[in-house]
């Protein structure tokens, strides 16, 4: 697990792309078009950290995760684990590397095949890889059902006798079967109850702390990030449109787009208003990306110079990258009052809560 | 967290397999016309897996002073032309008339199956194999077996190729569909991430995952494969008299059905009793094995 030097990140992403082409015809297939669905992404994820990448649905992001694992062939661009080059591997040579990298996915429901028992599936990576015999895979695979929070009882039982959380948990179970370094957590948590998804992040974060896993978390929920993630990066139709450590992000979005997702999130207190940066339209086709910035489309400070030139990521701070033309003349949003209902009856309810909770809990 | 562990242990064991048998089983029974089916469809295979000594008569034997008699206590379906014994060549018929059945079914089903999910997993033979069904599914199976028997000669083994010609291309586009569904599954992916081999993959991952729905629309065919087999011999490509199968028998009464209707109508009764039985397990089949109306 150690064997490169701590220095060198986990992950270096580099200029990856994926165009998926469309073709037609039924003997003499052309192609007529290409689905920009990854354009130029880059970005590394150090040892024992979390990156998020967040985005509407579509815009790229569980391609970008694919591409790492390379589940998908990328189109061009480099992904180096642990500073090896993965799209060089031969077929055998992906294969071993696939323990160090793994995945967790969106749909608990489908992610577990429902002909295997519990234990079987936790056996599947060590029995490809060739780790110990069965006794020893069986043993193992009580310790990663224990580990994730469920019995060890459970390992005879099929995936369709689980609920969505204890198949997520099986899941992740499976993801740390041969001790990987990188998983990549595609929207791990988005189709569990509110309950169990503050469960299943808790027990990444754990996980994490224990074994030093680092992680692509892809998400659209940016309450969760919040939660979870170091450094979080923000895609718009193929591209990454800003980089940055968590608290520069939420604090100080600079890009306009970045801006938008911020002011979406509900927001627990109902005095705090805030300006709502309202998005126009919907997300343009990734078939024909928009000219320039791909966002100037439905961004409220566009400029005649958005449509013409593509803006690069540029630095705005030491690791805050953002892409946007004008990101230094673009006023920060703004909390517009704390006023209104903080003045009636809520404030006295407030109080009145939180003096009923200070007197529960002394000290 | 801990209400997440509590073992909820609803769930018994046997009923999780591929193929739990006593579940299915019960499942079945709880459907009375399927069982009915069930019941006939098994003394009918039983009676043609034993017919040496279930018959009461030798097939072959021919008895002129007992020509073309009708139904009696001596001869339970009668007598043909030739004063055969038609419930004895009615069971060994049946024996030949099921083994096209089964052939149709086991070798088509096979070769479909193969093609079908071999033509989801690698996209780029898809194209291919899914043009050779087409063209397939374009022929009639009467007419290949008409071409069959044009080249290698009229017999059993002629309206086998035919039957397995004719079931492959639909298996293939019903293994095919369910493939794809399963294809698109995350657990596919799962398993490539983790490393899994493409062999392990296409047979612990897809074909089992498939196979249960492959079945029943095997179940389903079988009554139709019967049927084309029969047609087959009757129009005289399968076997050659004095062979006995059931399509053939009923062609061979045909030219005496005003003076004894009993010739032709019984074997031709026959074969409508093993398609009705066989769809109507078929059905039942199908309704276990759909998860959607399982409750």
């Amino acid at each position: 697990m150690s064997d490169a030097p701590s220095n060198v990140p986990v992950l270096q992403v580099d200029g990856l792309v994926k165009h998926f082409a469309v073709t037609r015809g039924l003997i003499r297939r052309k192609t007529i078009g290409l689905v920009r669905a990854v354009e130029d992404v880059s970005f590394e994820i150090a040892r024992g950290e979390t990156l998020a990448l967040v985005g509407e649905s579509g815009c790229g992001k569980s391609t970008t995760g694919r591409l790492i694992l390379r589940l998908m062939e990328p189109t061009s661009g480099s992904v180096r684990f642990k500073g090896k080059e993965i799209a060089d591997l031969d077929k055998d040579a992906l294969r071993r590397m696939r323990r160090h990298m793994q995945i967790i996915f969106q749909d608990p429901y489908a992610s577990l095949n429902p002909r295997m028992t519990v234990g079987e599936i936790l056996a599947e990576p060590l029995r490809v890889h060739e780790i110990g015999d069965d006794a020893s895979r069986a043993a193992r695979g009580r310790e990663l059902l224990d580990i994730v929070g469920l019995l060890p009882e459970h390992a005879r039982r099929y995936p369709h006798q689980f609920s969505g959380g204890q198949r997520q948990r099986i899941g992740i179970a499976r993801a740390l079967a041969a001790n990987p370094d990188l998983i990549v957590c595609d929207e791990p948590v988005s189709a569990l109850d509110v309950s169990i998804q503050a469960q299943i992040v808790n027990l990444l974060q754990n996980l994490q702390q224990r074994f030093g896993l680092s992680y692509l978390f892809i998400a659209h929920d940016l309450a969760v990030v919040k939660h979870i993630s170091d450094r979080v990066a923000v895609m718009y139709l193929g591209k990454l449109v800003e980089i940055s450590d968590k608290k520069t992000l939420y604090d100080r979005p600079l890009h306009p787009y970045t801006q938008a997702l911020l002011a979406a999130i509900p927001k627990p207190d109902p005095a705090l208003r805030t300006k709502r940066v309202m998005l126009q339209g919907d997300v343009p086709s990734p078939f024909r990306p928009p000219t320039g910035c791909r966002f100037h489309t439905r961004c409220p400070h566009a400029q005649a110079r958005c449509s013409a030139e593509e803006p690069l990521l540029r630095e705005a701070a030491p690791g805050h990258r953002v892409a946007c033309h004008f990101f230094e003349t673009i006023p920060a949003p703004t909390i517009l009052a704390r006023a209104g209902l903080a003045n009636g009856k809520f404030a006295a309810r407030l109080a009145a809560f939180e003096a009923a909770k200070t007197a529960r809990t002394p000290g | 967290m801990s209400a997440e562990t509590l073992d909820t242990g609803f769930a018994r064991e046997s009923e999780t397999g591929v193929f739990a048998r006593a579940g299915v089983l019960r499942r079945l029974a709880r459907d009375r016309a399927a069982a009915l089916a069930g019941l006939v469809l098994s003394g009918i295979v039983l009676a043609a897996l034993f017919a040496p000594w279930v018959a009461p008569y030798d097939p072959y034997f021919t008895d002129l002073t007992k020509v073309m008699r009708p139904p009696d206590a001596e001869h339970w379906f009668g007598t043909d032309n030739t004063g055969r014994d038609i419930l004895s060549r009615v069971i060994f018929g049946t024996r030949n008339t099921l083994i096209l059945g089964l052939v149709g079914v086991i070798v088509g089903g096979l070769i479909g199956g193969i093609m079908g999910i071999f033509a989801t997993y690698y996209r780029r033979l898809d194209g291919w194999i899914m043009r050779l069904v087409d063209i397939m599914l374009a022929f009639p199976a009467i007419l290949i077996g008409l071409a069959v028997a044009a080249i290698f000669g009229a017999g059993l083994s002629a309206v086998a190729i035919a039957l397995v010609v004719a079931t492959v291309p639909a298996v293939a586009r019903e293994a095919r569909g369910a493939a794809m569904g399963v294809m698109g599954q995350d657990f596919m992916e799962a398993g490539r991430a983790v490393g899994v081999s493409d062999g392990a993959l296409i047979w612990r991952y897809l074909t089992l995952n498939c196979i249960s729905t492959i079945f029943v629309f095997l179940t389903l065919r079988f009554g139709q494969i019967i049927l084309t087999g029969s047609a087959l011999g009757f129009l005289g490509m399968g076997a050659q008299p004095p062979t006995a199968e059931l399509g053939m028998m009923a062609a061979q009464g045909r030219d005496f059905l005003f003076m004894a209707p009993h010739i032709a109508t019984i074997p031709s009764c026959v074969i409508f009793v093993i398609v009705l039985a066989a769809n109507l397990l078929g059905d039942a089949f199908r309704d276990v094995f759909d998860p959607r109306l399982q409750t």
